[in-house]
């Protein structure tokens, strides 16, 4: 493996204790509430409204589980129906391209102008691995599948500088390619090339998070030391009192083993009955005690929210992309 | 909702002596007695995104990648009535020797991710997306597809390529696993197992390359299922059109080139057992219009020479010529040296590959030569905007075109702007109504979905 690893250590900021906190000191390392959205087709005709009404209610995020529709286009589609809230999709990292999953993720990036997050699942579904003509990995195997398309998605994220496109009208150069790294990634089943076909998007690395219902399976590695974070999962699918989601999010921020909680996510809602009732009333009486993030404003981006510094890029001069031509230089 | 102009039909009108001569069958069916023209057009706006056809030297031109400039390109597009807004690929960044292109454009963003995104702020126009079917996975790229299809209320395409070379084969778990003579039999299976999988069928693949079981769980959208677009050139690529395709995207520009290979597909299509007039062909067209054919000339000259600069002209000609030629004067003669022959020629990009370099670069010295051009003058002719077909006068493109719309040479044009965004705004403020008012291009949107819009018939 040529890779180099600097910047794909856990971000382990300091978890806030509660009740140091109160409404007044909000500051970022609180975490961001979110509503998982199912893409379930049946609800077509809805996502739009919905997006805009989770937002005109200060959400920070809406996660975007698998329910048919493609979650990577159903986020994409929401982006310019928002312009504040983050948009996550929960997709599996084991049974893709990992190419094609690292461009579409970075494209959502540029596309809601650095408001994208990526929820890494998993797969252990076999039906899943069929429709792609693979076997069912084991957990091990699975486990190290995802760390290497992790791995393997940041690099490509990270192969274009934030200014390698120069435009230069005076050396006709329109991108440099001495700004372009190779990704270079060589794991165990996979290799990717790179660079990336697509410039690097506007938060360079997007956000990763690991949510409570995937971290068995994808491993101790991808959810303590490569994510950026921990996803909360509050189930209120029957229903949620207020003091009991205060409570579990308390005890939460206050664990000081494990990743930082990033995002608070509410699933099993039902959107279509109760489109914002229950929402809102979680996230008051969450917001009540300081345990949430401050409603995000418009273009602010999700590393902003989740309180994650702007991602610098790891610059590799041995994977450097006019190698070819320095070595031919080097030789005459 | 159909407000369609008034379709004239081919049999009533005069050829001029150059269609005519072009034509052989009756006045009916001028190109093939199969073959009945509908005299209408239908445009598709073309992002490039790579090459040199995109000037971005220009204040106004905008960013590639950024959000703003699609929305308002596609707002044009919709605004023009333009059937469809569709997106290229390449899944490598190209390269030569070894290091990615410096001089033309370069990085896109994921084509259906950008088109979902693009499927919330339009209503009417076509949404189509060139995808590969080397390096996909059918299932996912079907559920993908569907989902496009679904979010825009039935308005998907889907450009159907099979760049196959082992080069690009490295971002993939596959790597180079096709022989480049199986690509088209692969494509096949590929698109089979799509359709099985829009139609909510259980998918049971055993293929040469891989086996899928899948079943298909999405409603059908209001077109049934995206529209298939092909782009290759070969006869093995046209008949796989022929069997399966509904547009081909086709490299033809000049009118004769158009007759021919509309001759060759109505064949083909024929042959397959489908109706003569079932694939729709739009040639891949760069448009620049002025008001006179004065202006046209001048303009054409300033867009080529914005297009290809001394840069562009040197790593044009060191493509062909596989080697280093940044020591050649770009205003002198074209190189006297051998061109390199070498086996990685995929690193050089699709135009490549079958050509031979020994010859093709002789045979441009002599024309060189025999013009008096220097490499510059030479790359601009070979790569920038010509006096094509479709460009010139407002009027007298729109007399062109409707002499090919009337002879049934095409159903439209897919049309790469050389400027973004702002590069379709003569063509819909100018050239449109001039079509409209000639009675070959339609005054609003037949309808809501993309086959509607391309007068195709429901699956
Ligand atoms: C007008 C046109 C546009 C094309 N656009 C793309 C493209 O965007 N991406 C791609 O990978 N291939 C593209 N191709 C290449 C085709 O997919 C195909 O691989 C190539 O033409 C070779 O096939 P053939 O041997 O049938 O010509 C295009 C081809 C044509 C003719």
């Amino acid at each position: 493996m040529t890779t180099t690893a600097s910047h794909l250590g856990a971000h382990s900021a300091d978890t806030p204790s509660a009740d140091t906190l109160s409404a007044q000191e909000q500051r970022p390392g609180l975490p961001v509430l979110a509503v998982d959205l199912v893409s379930d087709p049946a609800l077509l005709g809805s996502f739009a409204a919905l997006a805009h009404d989770l937002e005109r209610a200060g959400i920070g995020a809406l996660t975007i589980s698998d329910g048919g529709l493609h979650p990577i286009h159903v986020a994409s589609y929401l982006a310019p129906l928002t312009d504040a809230i983050a948009l996550l999709p929960r997709t599996d990292a084991v049974y893709v391209e990992p190419f094609h999953l690292a461009t579409q993720l970075m494209s959502l990036d540029h596309i809601s102008h650095g408001r994208a997050g990526w929820l890494l699942t998993a797969e252990t579904d076999p039906t899943v691995a069929a429709t792609v003509g693979r076997t069912t990995l084991g957990l091990e195997d699975t486990a190290r599948e995802a760390a290497d398309v992790l791995e393997a998605s940041r690099l490509v994220w990270d192969s274009w500088a934030e200014d390698a496109v120069v435009r230069d009208t005076a050396s006709g150069v329109y991108v440099d390619a001495a700004r372009l790294q190779y990704a270079d990634f060589e794991g165990e089943s996979f290799a990717v090339r790179g660079p990336a076909i697509t410039p690097r998007s506007p938060q360079g690395l997007l956000p990763v998070l690991i949510a409570d219902a995937d971290r068995a399976a994808v491993g101790g590695r991808v959810a303590t030391e490569l994510a950026d974070g921990r996803v909360l999962d509050l189930d209120v699918s029957t229903g949620a009192r207020p003091d009991a989601v205060v409570d579990t999010v308390e005890r939460a921020l206050a664990e000081d083993a494990g990743p930082a909680v990033r995002l608070v996510r509410l699933v099993g809602l039902d959107l279509e009955a109760d489109p914002l009732g229950t929402v809102a009333e979680l996230s008051a009486a969450l917001r009540e005690r300081g345990l949430l993030a401050a409603a995000p404003s418009a273009g602010q981006s999700l590393r902003d929210q989740l309180g994650l510094p702007v991602a610098a890029r790891a610059a590799d001069p041995a994977r450097r992309s006019d190698r070819a031509r320095l070595n031919s230089e080097d030789l005459a | 909702m159909s407000t369609t102009a008034p379709l004239r039909p081919a049999a009533d009108t005069e050829l001029s002596a150059e269609a005519a001569a072009l034509a052989t069958g009756p006045a009916e069916h001028p190109i093939h007695p199969a073959h009945t023209p509908t005299g209408q057009l239908s445009f598709g706006a073309f992002f490039q995104g790579v090459n040199s056809s995109t000037i971005w030297r220009l204040p106004q031109s905008g960013e590639q990648v950024a959000w703003e400039s699609f929305e308002a390109l596609v707002r044009t597009a919709e605004r023009g009535k333009f059937a469809a807004f569709f997106l290229g690929e390449g899944l490598r960044l190209r390269e030569h020797r070894g290091v990615p292109l410096e001089f033309d454009v370069a990085g896109r963003p994921d084509a259906q991710a950008l088109l979902a995104a693009l499927a919330a702020v339009t209503d009417q126009i076509g949404l189509v997306a060139t995808q590969n079917t080397t390096y996909n996975d059918p299932v996912d790229l079907a559920r993908r597809f569907q989902t496009l299809d679904l979010l825009s209320g039935g308005r998907a395409g889907w450009n159907v390529v099979t760049t196959d070379n082992a080069w690009t084969g490295e971002n993939f778990r596959r790597g180079g696993y096709l022989d480049h003579e199986d690509r088209y039999v692969h494509a096949e299976a590929f698109v089979e197992v799509a359709q099985q999988f829009w139609r909510g069928e259980q998918i049971e693949h055993d293929g040469a390359h891989y086996s899928v079981r899948a079943q298909g769980d999405l409603p059908r959208s209001a077109q049934g299922s995206p529209v298939l677009f092909q782009a290759g050139a070969s006869p093995a690529g046209q008949d796989f059109a022929a069997r399966t395709a509904d547009v081909i995207f086709s490299p033809h520009g000049t009118l004769e080139a158009a007759v021919d290979f509309r001759r060759s597909i109505v064949e083909r299509t024929v042959a397959a057992g489908r109706d003569a007039s079932s694939v729709k062909i739009l040639p891949g067209a760069e448009v620049v219009l002025a008001p006179t054919e004065k202006e046209a000339d001048e303009k054409i000259r300033w867009v080529r020479d914005l297009q290809v600069g001394p840069e562009q002209a040197i790593a044009l000609l060191e493509q062909y010529w596989g080697r280093d030629l940044s020591d050649f004067d770009p205003e002198g003669p074209l190189p006297d040296v051998e061109p390199e022959v070498v086996e990685s020629g995929v690193t050089r990009g699709a135009g490549f590959q079958f050509a031979k370099a020994q010859e093709l670069t002789q045979q441009w010295r002599e024309e060189a030569a025999e013009k008096g051009q220097s490499i510059l003058e030479f790359a601009r002719v070979k790569a920038g905007s010509r006096r094509g077909t479709f460009s010139g006068s407002y009027d007298a493109v729109a007399d062109r075109l409707v002499e090919f719309a009337r002879l049934g040479a095409i159903d439209g044009l897919n049309i790469t702007p050389w400027l973004i965004p702002s590069g379709l705004d003569d063509i819909v403020d100018h050239l449109i109504p001039r079509l409209q008012e000639r009675g070959v291009y339609p005054t609003d949107y037949a309808g809501s979905t993309l086959r509607e819009n391309l007068g195709l018939p429901p699956v």
